[in-house]
């Protein structure tokens, strides 16, 4: 990695005038050291500066942490509730050995929950540009998209089918996990920085595509994904058996479908254990989600899991659905049993069914909840089998000229993190070909730092519960009950102390350094390295080291970073003061060639 | 493999019968049985009659003190494995140390099952699994005069009958899906009422518990969806579930036990699960199974040892003493043992 304290040596690096130790850089190999040694970060779709924003919550500086947040995911406290947590799937807190990953969900949120009110949001804004774009959709892709291209000085309009701009946010997520005010604040801070909304219109059928892609300079679709998939099986069309989306969407509308006591789910996402819970909500008994595969490769947070179960809901894996059985109204489901294979190239593993294994389970409803496709619309330009227009995911683009495509329109369902990234990536490409100038760029930035006061203690402070609605019955006797409370101040102090700061980078001065050990005596874990040579990937990233414990053969003693836990007790031991720290994080720069 | 390094999670039947059956057949390897419990192997249906004061503590351990040392088995009590690394076959300890293995053995039994909505009261219930289960049972037991027990397992009659011998006043929510591993119905159902309340205990027609608070050290107030009453002590009886959640996101296929093979293999290479912690597809019966119970847990360790040292010996399930338990099929010898 490119050291901060170094001359500036290539032609990417470049040194920030006004703080001469700070450095940006856009070399490959420093990309590659974010990606193993920041993984948080780096497993982001939006790169959210996880470290910076949970030391700031232990700072106290909750206005702050809200901004991180903010500036690159847009909705820090709807996102704080229903994110789908990649970072923690990557937290190195859950590596074996190291115990559970740190909630950087949950303290999102609390950023969000402790921040000062009134506080002003702060957009990095450009002169206004003269040109227009619509928007059809304001789902998250969309919204993002229209922060974007509106900070960048692009008139943005909106235009929203539904009666209220938020789209899966307002529609598809249950009140229970995210309250509308919420949302609705999140929402009003993007619209008001001089953004039309025009809600009520569906493009294509109230408006022509052709006439809005005369008015406007370029035309982006975020629609989302809204249509139902099916089981495929037969009695899908009884009376009784719904679509899991169309329910949530219902129930979000304020209905409220007599589902009766025994109800089955069949899904495995969000909107399955959506359903599960409202279903409960709803005066169901006996609710059970049935699942194809195992528990363990669900795809929602393992909070959502336990809240579900708590309520009641059963889970059934290794269920694969035959059919739905009934006359008029469904009364069962026949199920086989499924067994795992072998892995496949999705990285999830093949469900196979066991012959002759059926089962029949009663039901008095059956919620069907096993994904969603966009809906074909009248947009020109190139379309797959189901009419569904297509476009490139690198570029955003159709093959209309200025109509382009993002979010799960583009994609397929996808989660609302990848949403926001998808939406801001496409305003960035619509903003480059309509001005063919380049706004923002990522790059990797490097500042000295100083070992901070982080513990070797904290290590084992356990994960902080989020404490929530008790008891049960107090939950689910309102579809609005917001059942997650938030951490408590203390909680959140607790947990921010449990990450890691990854960011920090340590690393010895060999030039300096007197082989004496002492850092490796003191060292938590096998972090710091007795290495003869290491290897250097394409991009110049160290990629492995050659260890030794022959003295003859040392070459180098090394800091891992990637088993660092930033303990510091190498800087405080260190007799020679060979050991530096510098704080290497990945950040988004406006680029001046963008000032117009 | 015979100079292999065997690593077996567990100190229950299962365990010591799968490392005794390793000794006898590969007398060169290396055997560690991990128990997370500080005290050898013991029959943990035999703790009612311990905490009843009818049988002493020292009687239910399964076998001598010095049976490890003879057969140069390393048993390593007190140490609780928390994560498996299955892509360098290490096992991690609680205190962070990392033991490297070739092959195996998962026999973590059961653990007292608490449904998920009662588990924010785990705090204020008592189960009775564990040897310091029964030592806390004694100690609160001479403080208060009457329990109440919710659920409806085997080990709950078993206590209740002993709490009535020593003159406790039992009171019992009977939860019908939870009336484990007997199949319930009505009959079944009229028939433990009438038994219990026979022997003096209080059957609550209560469906639901909605609160449990801690009043002081002997008092805990239990509100139901019928009435709020006071007790001394709240005993959970839920049957077992097995232990395996040390194991979520470790690669191992785990529905409600880890999924293995009809010769106890796992997806992994000489990793094996046994007893009541491993799950099974049986075409017999058409559906997956976990078998309970002490002769059980024995066999299969026996099994999976000599399946990890190149044995080809499938797991049997008897379908006359399997049960349904909601939607897992379990085999048990454990009610019959009673």
């Amino acid at each position: 990695m490119t050291n901060a304290s170094a001359v500036d040596s290539g032609f990417t690096t470049i040194h920030d005038r006004a703080h001469p130790k700070v450095i940006f850089s856009t070399d490959p190999s420093d990309f590659d050291y974010m990606k193993v040694n920041v993984p948080c970060q780096s497993a982001c779709p939006a790169f959210t500066n996880v470290p910076a924003y949970i030391r700031d919550i232990y700072e106290k500086r909750y206005g702050h942490s809200y901004e991180l947040n903010r500036i690159v995911n847009l909705f820090p406290g709807t996102l704080g509730r229903i994110c789908s947590r990649p970072c923690e799937k990557k937290c190195r807190h859950g590596e074996p050995e190291l115990g559970q990953p740190v909630s950087i969900c949950h303290l999102k949120r609390a950023a969000s929950d402790f921040k000062e009110l009134g506080r002003p949001f702060l957009s990095q804004m450009f002169s206004a540009i003269g040109k227009s774009v619509c928007i059809v959709g304001s789902g998250p892709a969309g919204l993002a998209a229209a922060h974007d291209l509106n900070a960048i000085g692009f008139n943005i309009t909106i235009l929203e089918a539904f009666d209220e701009p938020g789209g899966m946010l307002r529609y598809g997520i249950p009140e229970f996990r995210l309250p509308r005010d919420v949302l609705k604040n999140e929402i009003e801070t993007i619209l008001k920085m001089g953004i039309t909304l025009k809600t009520g219109i569906r493009a294509g059928v109230d408006i022509a595509f052709e006439e809005i892609m005369t008015e406007y300079d370029a035309t982006l679709i975020a629609s989302g994904c809204y249509s139902s998939n099916r089981l495929g099986v037969s009695g899908e069309n009884l009376r009784g058996v719904y679509s899991g989306l169309d329910l949530v969407m219902d129930i979000s509308r304020g209905k409220t479908p007599d589902l009766g006591k025994k109800v089955i789910v069949i899904g495995a996402g969000f909107t399955a254990f959506d359903c599960a819970r409202s279903a409960l909500r709803l005066g169901a008994e006996d609710v059970t989600i049935f699942i194809r595969g195992v528990e363990e490769e669900l795809r929602v947070t393992e909070d959502e899991i336990l809240d579900a179960k708590r309520e009641g809901v059963k889970i059934r894996g290794l269920s694969l659905t035959q059919r739905i059985v009934g006359e008029d109204h469904v009364g069962a489901v026949e199920f086989l049993r499924s067994r795992t294979g072998e892995t496949g190239p999705n990285g999830r593993r093949r469900i196979h069914a066991i012959e002759g294994s059926e089962f029949l389970v009663e039901a008095d409803s059956v919620i069907v909840a096993v994904g969603q496709s966009a809906e074909p619309n009248s947009a020109p330009g190139a379309k797959d089998g189901n009419g569904v227009l297509i476009g490139d995911r690198n570029t955003f683009k159709s093959s209309t000229s200025n109509l382009y495509l993002t979010g799960d329109f583009l994609t397929g369902p996808s989660t609302v993190i990848e949403s926001v990234a998808s939406g801001r990536k496409a305003a960035e490409r619509i903003a480059q070909d309509l001005t063919g100038q380049k706004f923002r760029e990522w790059v990797v930035k490097m500042q000295e730092a100083v070992i901070t006061d982080r513990q070797r203690s904290w290590d084992f402070i356990p994960k902080q519960e989020m404490p929530s609605v008790m008891p049960i019955s107090n939950r689910i006797m309102d579809q609005k009950v917001e059942v997650e409370q938030g951490l408590t101040q203390d909680q959140a102090f607790e947990e921010a102390k449990r990450c890691y700061l990854c960011y920090l980078h340590y690393e010895i001065d060999i030039s300096k350094c007197i082989f004496c050990r002492y850092c490796i005596d003191n060292a938590p874990r096998d972090c710091i390295k007795l290495v003869s040579s290491v290897t250097l990937n394409d991009n110049g990233a160290i990629e492995s080291f050659w260890e030794t414990v022959d003295w003859q053969k040392v070459n180098a003693v090394v800091i891992d970073n990637s088993r660092c836990i930033r303990c510091g007790e190498c800087v405080r031991v260190c007799p020679v003061d060979c050991i530096s720290v510098t704080r290497v994080e990945l950040v988004e720069r406006n680029l001046l060639a963008g000032r117009l | 493999m015979s100079t292999e390094r065997f690593v077996i999670i567990g100190n229950g039947p299962a365990a010591n019968e799968a490392a005794t059956t390793l000794r006898q057949r590969a007398p060169q390897s290396g055997i560690t049985v991990f128990g997370k419990e500080t005290t050898r192997s013991y029959k943990p249906h035999l703790l009612p009659d311990v905490v009843a004061g009818r049988l002493d503590a020292e009687k239910i351990f399964a076998s001598p003190e010095d049976y490890y040392n003879e057969r140069d088995i390393q048993l390593r009590l007190g140490q609780k494995v928390v994560q498996v690394d299955f892509n360098k076959y290490q096992v991690i300890l609680e205190h962070r140390e990392v033991v490297s293995f070739d092959g195996l053995i998962i026999a973590t039994g059961g653990k007292p099952r608490i449904p998920e909505p009662l588990e924010v009261f785990e705090d204020v219930m008592m189960t009775l699994k564990t040897t310091e289960d029964a030592r806390l049972w004694i100690d609160r037991l001479a403080r208060v005069d009457s329990v109440l027990m919710i659920g409806g397992d085997l080990t709950s009659l078993s206590l209740t009958r002993a709490l009535i011998n020593i003159g406790k006043k039992v009171f019992f929510i009977i939860d019908a899906e939870s009336f484990w591993p007997l199949p319930f119905n009505e009959r079944l159902h009229q028939e433990i009422h009438a038994r219990l309340r026979e022997k003096g205990v209080d059957v609550s027609s209560s469906r639901k518990i909605k609160r449990l608070t801690q009043l002081s050290d002997c008092s805990i107030q239990v509100e139901t969806d019928c009435a709020d009453f006071e007790v001394g002590i709240v005993g959970a009886f839920f049957g077992l579930v097995p232990d395996v959640r040390f194991l979520a996101r470790s690669g191992l296929d785990i529905d409600r036990g880890i999924l293995v093979d009809e010769n106890l293999q796992t997806r992994f290479r000489n990793v094996f699960a046994a007893g009541d912690c491993a799950q099974v597809y049986n075409p017999v019966i058409r559906d997956y199974w976990v078998s309970i119970g002490y002769d059980n847990a024995r066999t299969l360790g026996r099994i999976a040892a000599l399946n990890m040292l190149g044995g080809m010996i499938a797991a049997q399930a008897s379908p006359e003493s399997i049960f349904s338990l909601n939607g897992v099929q379990v085999n048990t010898s454990w009610w019959m043992e009673f």
